[in-house]
């Protein structure tokens, strides 16, 4: 048996002693044996996420690329929230996997009912934030969203100007100076800059405001309505744009090469996602179905009112069409609330046979993937960051030659760093998240041309936020 | 040269196929000989060639699929040029390279690429070289006392190269220099560069201006005023430009300048992996037609490509060639 430390601290040094003698134990009675027993893998990590989708022990099993069950195991022990004594017991349990409403099958991470609801909960985020009381911005780490920090803001607005008097003194200065944020939620962010920048120019003197073309990027026009009022004061400099934010190229053709700005703040962390782990030379593919323990599924269906058998079958009908189902957002909100926080995702390990045969998402194929592997851990589970991975691809196209991209988000900047922890999927309200990783992004723009390069966000103490920009590699 | 009426050409590279780089990496793990190495840029080279005359090009290019990118495969047969080989991450990626001594004259051996296209296509040929310019511009110069003497050097040395391939039956040899887009200023002594690279080349020569194609990507934007007048003294037969991802606004310039060389017209976006329709290729040729006379043009790719699958490389050359049977049909010499 491998055991590996993920985290250290009293609590999870207590843990330890405790998965050693609850394995012990296992072994003796039988519901382990010696062959499992010498591939077992257990890993004890500190959940950052208080909401999350695991229990405190999970296992998950490994299957060959045909289906076979292969003779792997990883145990994971939340040591956040483990109660030593009840180890045994939480032990038995995972591995025993039987009482669990499944809601889908076994699937990609990346197409799991899961991001429906991710997707459910930004389509019905008033209703949340109103059964709440809390905004969206307050759930987050620190009650407001790092890109709305003023002096970040005030600093990026004059590192633009700086580089647009540096483009006018070479007369390569573009007759329209375009910038895009993806994202733009309720448009405050905008607005601060757009006020910011209106101000520095003039107080420069240096006349570009008119220049500016501000394209606000976000899912859908109900949204970017709800954005307008926030910029109403520059309202000639902004362009309203729906758009799928991992394919901004998609929405906007017309500026191949010509944005000079591309933001985005949180955004990559909130993308679907999936996950490989690479064991004993082998990659194996993470796959996930959602559930829901059975005794919280007994308890929800009695609470509102639903027969047992057909409780999957009234999520996904909420997840499609909305609370009509439970009469209204009076019953149907706290049942999605409840619902969210009692899902969890099992997982499987699923050996990828063959790698070159892979659908991996834009930008990433089979050989990439073992140039970047060849330095990184030999034994060590990580995000593919599909949709992060998608939307940045599709937006470099965008980058006039000077133009960089800017986001400021939670990254994983070097892959040594996932033998040390737990980077998602979590759950913030009713949405999910993961870390970013920011490696791999890194070793695929340089075969595109950029080189990527992350500093610490100054401007909010103990911030896990990290500022990822781009430049262009010559 | 015996060429229809708004001759057809890429400009220079053909679409670098993945598996080379792989390839050329196995080279340097020693899991391949260099003579096997060889042998697969020469297969490479005739795949190349095949697929333009498929597509209907009049004048054949080798693809440059033998180089790693348009700096180095020059740089390195400059003789007293310091590379450091660990530089390189990438095949594309340039290496870092120094000149801490006057450049010797010797042979480049590019004949011999010349030698291998010429001996497999009876078409017209074009064969091309980077620049002195460019060239300077990726080398750290720590001997010269500026950028106008290194780059007169290397003018002087590829001269003598130009005449070996002339003289070995080039008959049309293309210069590229995209770094002028990026560097303005210096095209007031690079018009003598240029004019002591050409100075004695018996071949007819034409010069790329670009801006830039580094991974696909432009890397400068403005206007090709920045050109005119000064590249009117350029001793050059033809001038290659990019229009198809620009626009054709430049354009304007050839009817306000009266231009002593041909156009060479960017018909193709390589940046952008859209596939041009001919209508839109014609459209692009009829725009310049209202400057230049069919005569005096020659319709090209915007720039290499080198970064364009395949797939979409030979795609986009059917459209130029299809294109222009479409203008030539109208100008009744179809």
């Amino acid at each position: 048996m491998i055991l590996k430390l993920n985290h250290l601290n009293a609590k999870a040094t207590a843990a330890t002693q405790a998965v050693i003698e609850a394995v012990y134990s296992m072994v003796a009675n039988g519901h382990l044996d010696k062959g499992q027993f010498a591939r077992l893998q257990f890993e004890l990590d500190w959940i950052q996420y208080k909401q999350n989708f695991r229990e405190v022990v999970t296992a998950t099993r490994g299957f060959s690329a045909y289906g076979a069950e292969a003779p792997l195991m990883d145990i994971h022990v939340d040591t956040r929230q483990v109660d030593p004594a009840n180890l045994q017991v939480e032990l038995a349990r995972a591995l025993a996997t039987s009482d669990r409403v499944f809601i889908e099958d076994f699937k990609s991470l990346r197409q799991s009912v899961v991001w429906e609801f991710n997707k459910f909960y930004w389509g019905h985020l008033l209703a949340w934030e109103h059964a709440t009381g809390k905004g969206y911005d307050q759930a987050l780490p620190g009650g407001s969203s790092d890109g709305h920090n003023p002096q970040a803001i005030a600093d990026d607005v004059e590192e633009f100007l700086d580089l647009l008097m540096d483009l006018r003194d070479k007369n390569q200065l573009p007759p329209e100076v375009n910038l895009l944020e993806i994202g733009v939620g309720s448009g405050s962010r905008c607005a601060q800059w757009l006020d910011q920048f209106h101000a520095a120019d003039a107080k420069r003197g240096t006349g570009f405001y008119p220049l500016i073309r501000f394209y606000m990027g976000d899912y859908s026009n109900d949204t970017l309505d709800k954005a307008r009022p926030a910029v109403a004061k520059h309202i000639d400099q902004c362009r309203f744009i729906a758009m799928d934010a991992m394919n901004p190229i998609k929405a906007l053709p017309q500026l191949r090469h010509k944005i000079l700005q591309v933001h985005l703040t949180n955004v990559y962390d909130n993308l679907p996602d999936e996950e490989v782990v690479r064991r004993d030379g082998k990659l194996y593919f993470v796959q996930v179905r959602a559930y829901v323990p059975q005794a919280e599924a007994q308890r929800l269906s009695h609470k509102y009112g639903i027969a047992l058998p057909e409780f999957k079958g009234r999520v996904l009908r909420m997840i499609a069409e909305g609370f009509d189902s439970f009469g209204g957002t009076d019953q149907g909100v706290p049942f999605w609330q409840e619902l969210w926080a009692a899902i969890r995702l099992e997982e499987r390990l699923v050996r990828l046979e063959d790698l070159t045969e892979y659908p991996f998402p834009e930008g990433l194929d089979a050989g990439k993937l073992e140039d970047i592997l060849s330095g990184a851990p030999a034994d060590f589970r990580f995000h593919l960051s599909s949709g992060a991975l998608e939307s940045f691809i599709r937006t470099l196209p965008l980058l006039h030659p000077r133009g960089y991209l800017q986001i400021f988000d939670i990254f994983v900047t070097d892959l040594a760093q996932y033998r040390t922890g737990f980077f998602g999927p979590g759950k913030l309200d009713g949405s999910l998240l993961n870390w970013v990783n920011g490696a791999l992004l890194k070793e695929v723009a340089q075969r595109e041309g950029y080189d990527v390069h992350f500093r610490p966000f100054q401007y909010r103490k103990d911030t896990k936020t990290s500022i990822l920009y781009t430049t262009r590699r010559e | 040269m015996n060429l229809p009426i708004l001759p057809t050409a890429i400009v220079g590279s053909y679409a670098m196929p993945p598996w080379l780089e792989r390839l050329k990496g196995e080279y340097f793990a020693r899991r391949i000989s260099g003579r096997d190495l060889d042998e697969i840029y020469d297969t490479a080279v005739k795949a190349a060639i095949k697929d333009q005359e498929i597509a209907g090009i009049d004048i054949i290019t080798d693809g440059e699929v033998r180089r790693d990118n348009m700096v180095d495969y020059f740089v390195e047969r400059f003789p007293g040029v310091q590379i450091d080989r660990s530089s390189k991450k990438f095949y594309y990626d340039f290496y870092d390279t120094s000149i801490r001594n006057k450049l010797p004259m010797a042979s480049l051996g590019l004949v011999q690429d010349f030698t291998f296209l010429r001996n497999f296509t009876e078409r017209a040929v074009k064969y091309c070289v980077t620049g002195p310019h460019c060239l300077t511009k990726r080398i750290n110069n720590q001997f010269y006392p500026n950028d106008e003497a290194l780059a007169m050097d290397i003018a002087r040395l590829m001269n003598l190269e130009l005449k070996a391939l002339a003289k070995a039956g080039a008959q049309f040899i293309q210069i590229d220099e995209p770094y002028y887009s990026g560097f303005p200023e210096d095209l007031a002594w690079g018009v003598n560069v240029i004019n002591t690279l050409v100075e004695g080349v018996d071949a007819k020569i034409a010069v790329h201006i670009c801006y830039g194609n580094r991974y696909g990507k432009p890397s400068w934007e403005g206007s090709y005023r920045y050109l005119f007048p000064a590249i009117l003294k350029a001793n050059v037969h033809q001038l290659t430009l990019e229009f198809a991802r620009r626009g054709g606004e430049d354009l304007d310039l050839f009817k306000e300048f009266d231009a002593p060389f041909d156009l060479g017209l960017g018909v193709i976006d390589v940046k952008n992996e859209e596939i041009e329709s001919p209508e839109l290729v014609a459209t692009h040729i009829r725009k310049a037609l209202e400057v230049t006379p069919a005569e005096r043009i020659s319709i090209l790719t915007d720039c290499g490509c080198f970064h364009l699958p395949r797939d979409i490389a030979f795609a986009k050359m059917k459209a130029m060639v299809e294109g222009t049977k479409i203008v030539r049909k109208e100008l009744g010499k179809g």
